[in-house]
């Protein structure tokens, strides 16, 4: 199988020139080009203030969800296994939210990132059964999505406590929302991205000896229980980074690795991880592209588009596995 | 107790609440080939574990070199024995090279790239398991036998005096099974690694090994050169079995065919 390494950083220059010429005002890049260069113009105005903070953070966010959705499809070996199915980022909203219900002045990277672990924990400690820690990873997987069912309401309760306009602001975000994002923002999710990524690669060859099995892990010198607990811990914290300026959105985490790994053809963990990392930026810019233009007007929080793409995926996900008899 | 090799002195192993081996004391052969022996469920399985570390004894110790093995750091461990354990299950579409490099972990250091050496030592893993033709080949697309080679390639690869092997003949057809026990003859001839493997087939074992540990339900039945471990008596207090033992015609060593 010959990989195509090149592919996936081309689709990702496309669909950020694709981000910053569409929406209410479609540009030329020529347009962009001099307004990049002028700093006058409608080209200027749209990159710097319109759609240039949001097409970062989307970029940012999507490759953070990615490599933390791969980081779990790996360790788990399942393709369900992702922190948006799992809780991990419902945790994070919800930890989210209620900093801004009790006017908790964190800021938001921390409160998520503190959400996501303690959904983590959560999930480990109700999938305990007979002293075993890593039961099968079906049972994490189901564990996990009764945490999700269980943070998503937590959090929509404490939205019908808010005042009606904060109460808009906060159910949006949970969608998954890039809606007025800032430079900030952008730097934010690429700067600690970046940091969590680079935390990643010198994991990856734990991760290599890991995805044998812990037996053979083991017997090559690891210790398969710091080795995961440290993994985990990075993924639940790419994955808070992500919903700490985007929301939880769904999907992205869960579907970018196994699209990656198809349109990259890579199959070890590091090239997994990265191509993962690349269609996640990918598919959470294109989600947005549709969101703000699909009806003219009215911008949908990203999180609905990628809402659309997922769940037939996920539908396709399952009845493959219900076939396998993995379900 | 001799402080050479891999021993065990009076180690009790449990799983949970039940104790499979109680008090067992033996000395794994220097650069000979091994194998456990005895019914399912008699924790042949388990004490091969507890050789590699990978359990913990309940009481007693693993030995090796004279030093207990909880003593021992992980990763020097893991340069001097290797374990295959039972049914491994390859992450999918890995490539047998990819597979086989895997091996090296222990001898790479933290940060430190890819070496000559390394290279060389896969390149004479997969040649003496006799897949330097499929180096890119996906093990999923490998037949079963093949399979199994790749994988004693890994821990080939991991170039260690003692090589342990759960099983290793598992789901393999005859002819399979043959060839991957003559292949772990000959390592221990070629490079004198001492293996130690968890066998069912009495037969193939006897054949094949220098040395049996044959487990009861109630520990050591007995341990020692195949002719010396397998006979009528030892058979029917091991599995219970009603066997004739008869000199295999092609090899002279015991063959057990039941009555």
């Amino acid at each position: 199988m010959k990989s195509s390494i090149l592919v996936l950083p081309v689709l990702l220059l496309g669909a950020v020139l694709l981000s910053l010429m569409i929406g209410q005002v479609v540009l030329s890049p020529l347009q962009l080009w001099t307004g990049l260069w002028s700093g006058t113009g409608p080209g200027a105005l749209t990159l710097r203030v319109l759609r240039g903070p949001a097409t970062f953070t989307a970029a940012g966010a999507g490759a953070v969800l990615g490599a933390a959705g791969t980081i779990f499809q790996i360790l788990l070996r399942n393709p369900l296994a992702a922190p948006d199915v799992m809780g991990f980022m419902s945790g994070a909203g919800l930890a989210v939210v209620a900093g801004v219900a009790f006017g908790i002045s964190l800021p938001l990277p921390l409160l998520s990132a503190a959400g996501g672990l303690t959904a983590a924990v959560a999930v480990a400690l109700l999938s305990v059964r007979r002293g075993a820690v890593m039961q099968s990873s079906l049972t994490l997987i189901l564990v996990g999505i009764g945490v999700s069912f269980l943070a998503s309401a937590a959090s929509s309760f404490l939205i019908t406590r808010m005042p009606p306009q904060e109460a808009a602001d906060a159910q949006r975000w949970l969608v998954g929302s890039l809606a007025a994002r800032s430079w900030q923002h952008a730097a934010q999710v690429c700067g600690l991205g970046a940091l969590l990524l680079l935390v990643l690669a010198l994991q990856v060859r734990a991760l290599k000896v890991l995805e044998l099995g812990d037996e053979l892990a083991a017997g090559l010198g690891l210790r398969p229980g710091r080795a995961r607990n440290g993994l985990i811990g990075t993924g639940v914290l790419l994955a808070a980074a992500g919903v700490a300026v985007a929301g939880p959105v769904p999907f992205v985490a869960m579907m970018a690795g196994p699209l990656g790994m198809r349109i990259a053809k890579v199959t070890a963990p590091g090239a997994r991880l990265c191509a993962a990392a690349m269609t996640g930026a990918v598919v959470t810019i294109l989600a947005d592209v549709v969101a703000r233009s699909i009806v003219p007007g009215v911008q949908l929080p990203v999180g609905v588009m990628t809402g659309i793409m997922g769940a037939p995926y996920l539908l396709w996900l399952l009845s493959k596995e219900a076939e396998a008899g993995e379900l | 107790m001799t402080h050479t090799g891999l021993a065990t002195d009076r180690l009790s192993l449990a799983y949970g609440d039940r104790i499979v081996i109680r008090d067992l004391t033996l000395q794994v052969p220097e650069r000979r080939v091994t194998s456990i022996l005895g019914p399912n469920g008699c924790g042949k399985s388990t004490l091969l574990k507890a050789l590699a570390r990978l359990i913990v004894p309940t009481g007693g110790e693993v030995k090796l070199s004279g030093k207990t093995l909880g003593a021992i750091d992980t990763r020097a461990l893991a340069r001097q024995l290797a374990i295959l354990p039972q049914s491994p299950r390859a992450p999918d579409g890995i490539t047998v090279a990819d597979l086989v490099r895997r091996g090296r972990t222990p001898w790479r250091g933290f940060l430190a790239p890819w070496s000559e050496d390394d290279g060389r030592i896969c390149a004479q893993a997969l040649e003496q398991v006799g897949l330097q033709e499929m180096v890119d080949r996906p093990i999923d697309e490998l037949s079963g036998g093949q399979r199994q080679r790749a994988w004693i390639a890994l821990v080939l690869a991991q170039d260690t005096r003692y090589l342990l092997l759960d099983e290793p003949t598992t789901w393999l057809d005859l002819a399979h099974q043959l060839e991957v026990l003559s292949l772990l003859r000959q390592c221990n001839r070629d490079h004198g690694t001492t293996v130690v493997a968890v066998l069912h087939d009495l037969n193939l074992a006897a054949r094949f090994s220098d040395h049996l540990i044959l487990l009861g339900a109630d520990g050591l039945v007995a341990s020692g050169a195949p002719d010396e471990v397998v006979t009528e008596d030892r058979l029917r207090q091991a599995f219970g079995l009603d066997a004739l033992v008869v000199p295999d015609p092609v090899t002279g060593r015991p063959l057990v065919v039941p009555r």
